[in-house]
């Protein structure tokens, strides 16, 4: 991959096209976040199960849409023809692409689960719970750097809706796959933060998973002489 | 012509943000003195009275609601003069780096002169005796993780970012007609001036009901709900005096009524809410309490703007070097003013010459401080930018600091 052959100003240009693009429904998402984390600092349970709920559907819609609006619409919208009569190369496109949702679902991601943090160091819940956030947060972002990877490397819109819908709802299985570890779920209900083996292991293995995932996402597309 | 008025520098709006950031040291200063807060502010003394409540309580229902009526006009103009993009660029140099710098110092000035003075003075407050307590127990938690009276940094940063997705969400595909957004300002500049001051008060009403009365400040690193339901419409009156300044004198007239309306609200909020601690004070107010309130809250705003477009329309070198100076007095004044009264509370002097005390000597060092160490230098430049200090003749007016 040459990395000085790609053309800053096009990739600039790219990624303004889908900031304006994705601009409405990002707005929307982190609007619906700071009501997330409203209710969350309420410190009540019942707006705890209302704040971290919202939570949720928040990063999965914002992964799915983001995605979805880049990708997967621009092909379908032909706009992807448009693209590729400009003086782009796969390079270019790919960078465009991974700095593009770096921002659109990078930004709510960083911004929800920093605000997760706080509130559970920073209320009366217990700080036991922040393993398990971080767990949770760690499995979106492997789901969304799988559906990133198909979205980018397999045009079928079946497979990519069934890709998207699948990661993000294996985050059901996951969360009772790690309820059934006591060395994670012995510690919630406390204030001690204990990050243990299986914790740690699980962690390691969904962001070496993510980053593998984009590397090489990025290495297939940039060998690619033409777009598909 | 035109042109000109619209980037004319606002003398008034620069002065009523500099008045409400100077009216906090009055008003934190005065806490020590309060009755109503005696058991839980730990600079609060020995003596007391009741004016001080009846004082403070009237200047605390207006004072930060003012300065969101500035900051929101504002944050229009910057909008307009340099776009959304502008705006948070611009925003995060002014309010985001100054609070990351400051915060931080600001707490730890706070929490270690505290514990000296739980250690050290012989008539302390109810909550420094608390302190003392844990200290020699052993069993003292640390102090909480909060914005204390940097809040209203904080909170900016929120409204820009909820002006920005309104602005999103509202937009039209360009070359359509006037954004959704702006179509509802344009309705609600339109209505009449009385609707404004009736119906306002009443949609604030439920966040004030929500919460304890007085209002406590917002201080927690989490967004509260009712601090966004009450500062907002606020901050959105601001935003709608920039874009329709045909709205601006509208209520002018009515200005000596709503200042007797105001008293009469405020006498009787104040008949329902005294005679009791804010310790003692349930988890949120009545709602004639929160009604009462809102409408001290609205219509003291709509005074002071009324009497800064009479008073401080004009330039003056004074008032302008006292402007540039209310934001480094207001982000530092807390720690010198607590380092002051610790000091006070074991002298036998009576409340009023304590308060004068501390206030004088309070504005005296930060002003001196401002003068020889911000003024020309990073620090001022953080604050206000690299034209801060050498604005006063200038013809081209600078970018607002908050």
């Amino acid at each position: 991959m040459n990395v000085g052959a790609i053309d800053i100003p096009m990739v600039r240009l790219l990624v303004a096209k889908d900031w304006k693009l994705f601009e409405k429904q990002l707005a929307a998402y982190v609007l619906a976040g700071m009501v997330a984390l409203a209710f969350l600092g309420n410190a009540k349970p019942w707006s705890f199960y209302v704040g971290s709920l919202l939570l949720l559907i928040v990063l999965v819609a914002a992964a799915c849409f983001s995605i979805s609006t880049s990708l997967l619409v621009e092909r379908k919208e032909q706009t992807l023809g448009f693209v590729m009569s400009l003086p782009v190369s796969p390079l270019d496109f790919y960078v465009a692409k991974l700095a593009g949702n770096l921002i659109t679902f990078g930004v709510p991601f960083v911004v929800l689960s920093a605000g997760t943090v706080a509130v559970i160091l920073l209320t009366p819940l217990p700080d036991g719970l922040l393993v398990f956030a971080v767990l949770v947060f760690g499995h979106v972002l492997l789901a969304y750097s799988v559906s990133l990877g198909v979205a980018m490397a397999v045009e079928s819109e079946g497979w990519n809706t069934f890709v998207m819908i699948a990661s993000m709802v294996l985050v059901n299985p996951f969360l009772m796959g790690i309820g059934q570890i006591p060395a994670i779920t012995d510690h919630l209900q406390t204030d001690t933060i204990v990050l243990s083996a299986p914790a740690l292991a699980i962690l390691a293995a969904q962001a070496l998973l993510s980053t593998g995932i984009v590397v090489l996402t990025g290495w297939v597309h940039c060998r690619k002489k033409s777009f598909y | 012509m035109q042109a000109a008025t619209a980037t004319a520098r606002r003398h008034d709006m620069d002065s009523l943000r500099a008045l409400a950031m100077l009216a906090g040291v009055v008003f934190h200063a005065g806490l020590a003195y309060s009755p109503m807060v005696q058991p839980l502010f730990p600079t609060a003394d020995r003596g007391n009275a009741v004016v001080v409540d009846a004082t403070l309580w009237f200047l605390h229902l207006f004072r930060m609601p003012l300065f969101f009526v500035v900051a929101g006009f504002f944050t229009a103009w910057l909008v307009e003069r340099r776009g959304l993009a502008g705006l948070f660029r611009n925003r995060v140099r002014r309010i985001l780096v100054p609070f990351l710098v400051f915060w931080p110092i600001v707490h730890l000035a706070l929490t270690r002169s505290t514990l000296h003075a739980a250690a050290t003075v012989e008539h302390p407050s109810p909550l420094l005796q608390w302190v003392a307590q844990g200290q020699r127990d052993g069993e003292l938690p640390g102090a909480p993780l909060a914005t204390g009276h940097l809040w209203f940094l904080y909170y900016l940063m929120w409204m820009y970012v909820l002006v920005w997705c309104l602005r999103a969400l509202t937009s039209e595909p360009s070359g359509s007609a006037a954004p959704a957004w702006a179509r509802v300002l344009g309705r609600l500049a339109a209505l009449p001036g009385w609707v404004w001051l009736l119906v306002l008060p009443c949609l604030l009403t439920p966040s004030l009901a929500s919460v304890t009365a007085p209002h406590p400040a917002p201080e927690s690193l989490l967004p509260r709900f009712w601090a966004f339901g009450f500062f907002g419409p606020f901050f959105a009156w601001g935003y709608l005096l920039r874009r329709h300044p045909e709205t601006e004198s509208r209520l002018d007239r009515n200005a000596p009524v709503l200042l007797v309306g105001s008293l009469v609200a405020y006498s009787a909020w104040f008949f329902l809410v005294s005679g009791r601690s804010v310790e003692q004070a349930t988890a949120s107010s009545s709602w004639p309490v929160a009604l009462l309130g809102a409408f001290v809250s609205v219509w003291m705003t709509s005074v002071c703007l009324t009497c800064g477009r009479r008073w401080f329309g004009r330039p003056s070198a004074p008032v302008r070097w006292l402007a540039d100076a209310s934001y480094w007095i207001y982000v530092v004044h807390l720690p010198v003013l607590f380092a002051i009264q610790y000091r006070l509370m074991d002298l036998d002097w009576g409340w009023s010459l304590k308060y004068f005390v501390a206030l004088a000597l309070t504005y005296a060092i930060c002003l001196v401080g401002y003068q020889a160490l911000v003024r020309h230098g990073p620090i001022g430049w953080l604050l206000g930018g690299r034209s801060h200090g050498r604005r006063v003749a200038s013809s081209v007016p600078p970018v607002p600091s908050t």
